[in-house]
């Protein structure tokens, strides 16, 4: 039965308040290093973008977006930690915005940033949110301010296939798919960026600002002698009016993001969305108190339907199966008007709980209900009755229902990712249209603690076999190193710097965030239900 | 009386006559042109007639037979005036609801008309008409007669060998210029002259004559406040006017309609020394239902239409000459541009709501939705108040205007506002000159409310968008930063103005709005969605106003207090055009056909400059822009090869364009 969900939250209990204490502590962390990133290169190279009569990357946006609209900018904290961290957000911004009514992808060089330049980050980046493009069949709009490939990482940019070379790969066949290319240069396009306008389905370009060409004038000088500006050699007016590379003359900033709106102006309508949507209604359950409700360590156990209840429209849950499998919370809602099935981990995952998790995602998929995994999961349930209860192959109908499910798949980590219980709860790998993670999760192949003490006992298993002791001093600094690594690279920020995510969010932000994640991917047309063999 | 009447007409006068008709219990009919299809108007009437054209009487006179009417109404403007269609009227059999078409040929000719008003005792501007008239004796004249003098050529008009002469000091070098001019425009340097009125008062008296020789004064109407020679704002009684002028008027008015046999509604009109009325001329004669009648109408309490009809049955005036009560103060909306020397407007009206109440009457011939076409006169309604005294009937109108909204093209109803706030005006103090002064002088007004209102209006659309809510729409400025995204935007305020704006989101209350770095704060505090456009309750810096707001192909239409401003997105291309002028070039290789404009001439954008021929196609070059004609190097003939300069529009300036 539907019913609203309550709490069991004592809002002034010690628990609840030391809660609140740790989540803002993390959240105000988070926006300390969004508010570093949205700064880009620092307040001199943004000084200097302004007097060259160039707004900045973040201004350029706001002006795309139709008014007083939301911008979901995916992956923010890219490369945080990476290249001695002076590319903040990788020196790229993407997200999807909305455009003349219409739901857009933007890939946006910040040209404070090391000139806009592409490091391996910027490159998964700026490919990432091709993915999101094709994914929802999301037109996408390039504002190109960039150098080119970050020659010092040359290596690993330039020559595999998921490096620059991609980028074009890419918008070929979204422009193939029918997904509208457009781009704006509103800066260089050196040499391989100078393919993002020329592979475009069509181009603005700012006059006596933008830049199209294969060789700048020093390398032609170089080659061939030739003393040329950069204005004649690939300028706004040599390109609008002679080469025919770009198609309408901007005449600053301003002008061309208004000309690349009225391009997005006559793009045809979206498609209906896949499924009826309802008017939004706010959570019935005070979403506030989110904070108060999650103990920030991943190893506290809670009620993870005190989450539901702070996200999902009205409180209001149709729970599946509540009295089976009850380490997995299943039921239908709707978030932001939209419906959602939801699997949400209350403790381990036993062979019931998988069992109960491929069901309902069948459901879902069958009734075409999107689904959002609020993952929070240490594993599957391990031992010997486990093993021999089948809960291997029980597990592996769990993640062959997840990755084969037609329906868009959202995955919030608001917890622990460790494990196969990373992939039966829709890790990266399994393709969700958004993957976002909160600031006290945490994400290995797992515990710090278990790997230390897996790892310890087959090395002091391996000394004892030739004889030789280990000072328990020693094994006990072995653990500690491991766990250190372990806390280290399964934070996070992290994971966040490498792309693994679309962005760690303020838990407050869930609700918002899937409901604009579900807008995006209301836009494309469903396949086929079909699924592999699920082993019996 | 008549059975059926058809009005040879369109838009608002249709429905004002069909209204009277439909009380009389006589069925109205009207025309509309096929190129119009069925107007509004026909909606009023029983039958409605295409027609080719409102000026080809034998083509109304069968339509009029078509419908069955048994007499013809003209109207005003098209053949109301002319002797050709109450002839054919009478030639069919169809009694023609109007003067006499010997009494419409004599007032139709200026100089026969002020030879019968001197003939009947009215005084006529002092002058000599006369051909070859010697320096010497407009010496004399000038001398006799009194300044300021007006010197014209005899040979054509366009302000050519036009001179004003204010003094007798001017009045040789004057002479010797304005000969000069007139042989060198028409061949001839002959001049004429008269008494120069100036400032000059227009007033105008109505009368009402029946076919048993009755003539009724049925009082003065003031219509100094003219644009372009046309009146906008008139009024009845003219403020001002002593009973013993008013007298005289009226026996002057009279006099001129018993000589020459005048029957039906008519209008004398005069000229009149602003500062002392007592002195006044004959101007001329209009022989039909003035589009100001209304004002008449309202503070004498008949109906006017009624008196012309029952006339035109052969009735008698019962009418005593009935007293005025009250004041009376018409106002015309029209589409066109007072910021641009008040350019005739078209497109649709997107929104459209007339005012309505005690003492205020409106006579429309168009409704939200309707398209207002630039082939007819661009008025689109009067608006009509009475009231006790001439201060609490501008009163009215002031606050009718403001009740306006009229939103989808450019109109006059917010400088006529601001014409109903000059001190002049308030004071009753006019001429035919003070609405120029009032446009001259006039700063536009502040657009940055405007602005606001349409970007809360654009962003209150998206969340409705195909009639499902879209949290990118809902969530107005989320950003995973947590911080709240601007709106900004650079646009472009009627066409030519920019404003840079910053705004908040909406949720705040109230959210910071920056426009050119002014910083406000706005509160949006209700919504209502009227049928077509939208009504917003905000208030800026804790000021509340109300505003009406609607789309259009380019952007939005924002309304306050009956003003309204065009707000869209800027158009660099367009401006870049402006500062660089315009330079027209041969778009393809071939002769030049025919020059339409000349260098040094005025044009508004899409003015035809010239035609040229190319494979066998006709090419039209119009003005760029709105500016000048600052070169025309090529002649009908001319061969030209693919870009060739044909001609350059420099821009109106700024500084221009408030004129």
């Amino acid at each position: 039965m539907s019913r609203v969900l309550e709490s069991a939250a004592r809002p002034s209990s010690p628990q609840f308040e030391a809660n609140v204490a740790a989540h803002e502590a993390l959240a105000a962390d988070l926006r300390a290093r969004l508010a570093r990133v949205a700064s880009g290169g620092g307040e001199q190279a943004q000084r200097r973008l302004r007097e060259r009569g160039k707004l900045s990357v973040r201004e350029r946006i706001d002006r795309l977006c139709d008014p007083h609209t939301a911008f979901l900018e995916l992956s923010p904290l890219a490369a945080e930690g990476l290249y001695d961290d002076a590319m903040p957000g990788a020196g790229i911004v993407t997200g999807v915005a909305r455009v003349c009514g219409r739901h857009i992808v933007v890939v946006a060089n910040d040209a404070t940033v090391k000139g806009g330049s592409y490091a391996p980050m910027t490159v998964k980046k700026h490919l990432r949110a091709q993915e999101v493009a094709l994914a929802n069949r999301l037109p996408c709009v390039y504002l190109v301010d960039s150098g080119g490939a970050f020659l010092p990482l040359q290596d690993e940019v330039f020559p595999d296939r998921d490096h620059f070379g991609r980028i074009f790969y890419n918008q070929a066949q979204l422009s193939k798919a029918a997904i509208a290319q457009i781009a704006a240069v509103m800066g260089s396009c050196t040499a391989g960026g100078a393919y993002v306008p020329a592979m475009s389905d069509e181009t603005v370009i700012v006059r006596e600002q933008g830049t199209i060409f294969l060789a700048g004038p020093p390398l032609v000088k170089a080659a061939t002698g030739e003393i040329v500006t950069a204005e004649e050699l690939g300028g706004g007016d040599v390109h609008t009016r002679l080469s025919g590379v770009a198609d309408h003359l901007a005449q600053d900033d301003k002008h061309a993001i208004e000309l690349v709106r009225s391009i997005v102006a006559t793009l045809p309508p979206a498609v209906e969305p896949p499924w009826a949507v309802a008017p939004a209604q706010p959570p019935a359950v005070n979403p506030d108190e989110l904070y108060g409700v999650v103990p920030p360590d991943v190893r506290s156990a809670y009620d993870v339907r005190e989450v539901i209840a702070r996200i999902v429209d009205a409180s209001r849950f149709h729970e599946f199966k509540e009295r089976y499998g009850e380490t997995l919370v299943c039921g239908f809602a709707r978030i932001h008007g939209h419906p959602v099935g939801i699997l949400a981990n209350n403790g381990v995952l036993f062979s019931q709980s998988a069992l109960k998790g491929a069901h309902f995602i069948e459901l879902c998929d069958r009734r075409v209900v999107p689904l959002v995994f609020l993952q929070n999961v240490s594993g599957f349930m391990v031992g010997r009755d486990y093993e021999q209860g089948g809960i291997a192959k029980d597990g592996a109908k769990l993640v062959t229902a997840v990755s084969c499910a037609r329906v868009p798949k959202f995955t919030v980590i608001i917890g622990g990712s460790f494990g196969a219980g990373n992939y039966g709860m829709c890790g990266r790998a399994f393709d969700p249209r958004f993957l976002w993670m909160w600031p006290n999760a945490r994400i290995s192949v797992m515990g710090g603690e278990q790997a230390a003490v897996v790892l310890s006992t087959i090395r002091a298993d391996q000394l004892d076999a030739r004889g030789e002791q280990w000072p328990a001093a020693e094994r006990a600094a072995f653990e500690q190193q491991l766990r250190d690594q372990y806390e280290r690279e399964g934070h996070p920020y992290h994971a966040t710097a490498r792309l693994w995510d679309d962005g760690i969010i303020d838990p407050l932000q869930t609700r918002d965030v899937l409901g604009l994640g579900l807008a995006a991917a209301a836009n494309a047309p469903l396949a086929e239900v079909g699924y592999g063999v699920f082993r019996m | 009386m008549f059975e059926r009447v058809l009005i040879a007409n369109r838009g608002e006068i249709v429905i004002r006559i069909a209204r009277t008709l439909r009380r009389l219990d006589c069925s109205p009919a009207t025309v509309y042109a096929r190129q119009d299809g069925p107007e509004r108007h026909t909606r009023a009437c029983d039958v409605a007639v295409e027609i080719g054209s409102y000026l080809d009487a034998d083509e109304i006179v069968g339509a009029a037979r078509r419908a069955g009417a048994d007499a013809l109404h003209p109207g005003y403007g098209f053949l109301a005036e002319r002797a050709e269609l109450a002839r054919a009227c009478e030639a069919a059999g169809l009694t023609w609801i109007g003067p006499p078409p010997d009494v419409l040929d004599l007032m139709g000719d200026k100089s026969a008309a002020k030879q019968a008003a001197q003939n009947a005792g009215l005084p006529i501007v002092p002058g000599l008409h006369r051909a070859g008239l010697p320096d010497s004796e407009i010496v004399q004249f000038a001398q006799t007669a009194g300044l300021p003098l007006l010197i014209k050529a005899a040979g054509g008009g366009g302000g050519k060998g036009m001179r004003v002469v204010r003094t007798l000091d001017e009045l040789e070098s004057a002479l010797a210029g304005a000969r000069r001019e007139a042989r060198a425009a028409f061949g001839d340097d002959s001049l004429l002259l008269e008494r120069y009125i100036s400032p000059a008062r227009h007033i105008e008296l109505q009368v009402l004559a029946d076919s048993h020789g009755a003539v009724l004064d049925l009082g003065e109407r003031e219509c100094s406040l003219q644009r372009r020679h046309q009146k906008v704002i008139e009024e009845a009684p003219a403020p001002g006017i002593d009973p013993a002028l008013r007298t005289r008027l009226g026996e002057e008015a009279v006099a001129l309609a018993r000589s020459c046999g005048y029957v039906g509604a008519g209008t004398v009109e005069f000229i009149a020394q602003a500062q002392a009325p007592d002195e006044h001329y004959f101007l001329e004669m209009n022989t039909r239902l003035q589009v100001e009648h209304a004002v008449t109408e309202a503070v004498l309490g008949i109906d006017l239409v009624e008196w012309q009809l029952r006339i035109a049955a052969g009735e008698r005036l019962e009418l005593e000459a009935p007293v005025a009560s009250g004041h009376a103060v018409e106002a015309r909306i029209c589409a066109e541009d007072p910021a641009h020397g008040f350019l005739p407007a078209s497109g649709w009206l997107r929104a459209l709501a007339l005012p309505s109440g005690a003492g205020v009457r409106v006579d429309a011939g168009v409704a939200q939705g309707d398209l207002v076409s630039p082939r007819y006169d661009p008025m689109i309604a009067k608006v009509v108040v009475h009231a006790p005294t001439r201060e609490a009937a501008l009163a009215r109108l002031r606050g009718a205007l403001e009740d306006t909204v009229l939103l989808g093209l450019s109109s006059n109803v917010g400088f006529l506002c601001d014409l109903l706030d000059d001190e002049g005006v308030l004071a009753g103090q006019v001429d035919t000159e003070l609405v120029e002064r009032v446009a001259a002088t006039r700063q536009p007004a502040d657009a940055s409310h405007a602005a606001i209102v349409t970007l809360i209006a654009e962003g209150l659309d998206g969340r409705a968008a195909h009639g499902r809510s879209d949290p990118f729409a809902q969530l107005d400025g989320w950003r995973i930063s947590g911080d709240s995204g601007l709106t900004r935007r650079r646009v472009t305020v009627d066409g030519h103005r920019e404003l840079e704006l910053a705004l908040g989101p909406l949720d705040a209350q109230p959210t910071r709005a920056l426009v050119d770095d002014v910083e406000l704060a706005v509160a949006l505090s209700a919504v209502e969605q009227r049928d077509g456009f939208r009504r917003l309750a905000l208030s800026f810096d804790g000021l509340s106003e109300a505003w009406s707001v609607v789309s259009d192909a380019d952007g939005w239409w924002a309304g306050h207090l009956g003003r309204a401003w065009h707000i869209a997105a800027s158009d660099r291309e367009r401006s870049a055009e402006r500062e660089a002028g315009g330079e027209l070039r041969a778009p393809m290789p071939g002769s030049v056909v025919a020059v339409h404009a000349r260098e040094g001439a005025l044009v508004a954008r899409g003015d035809l400059i010239l035609v040229m021929e190319s494979m066998k196609m006709e090419l039209q070059i119009t003005a760029p822009l709105d500016g000048t004609i600052v070169l025309l190097r090529v002649r009908a003939g001319d061969h030209v090869a693919l870009g060739t300069v044909l001609a350059s529009v420099a821009a109106t300036s700024s500084e221009e364009d408030g004129v």
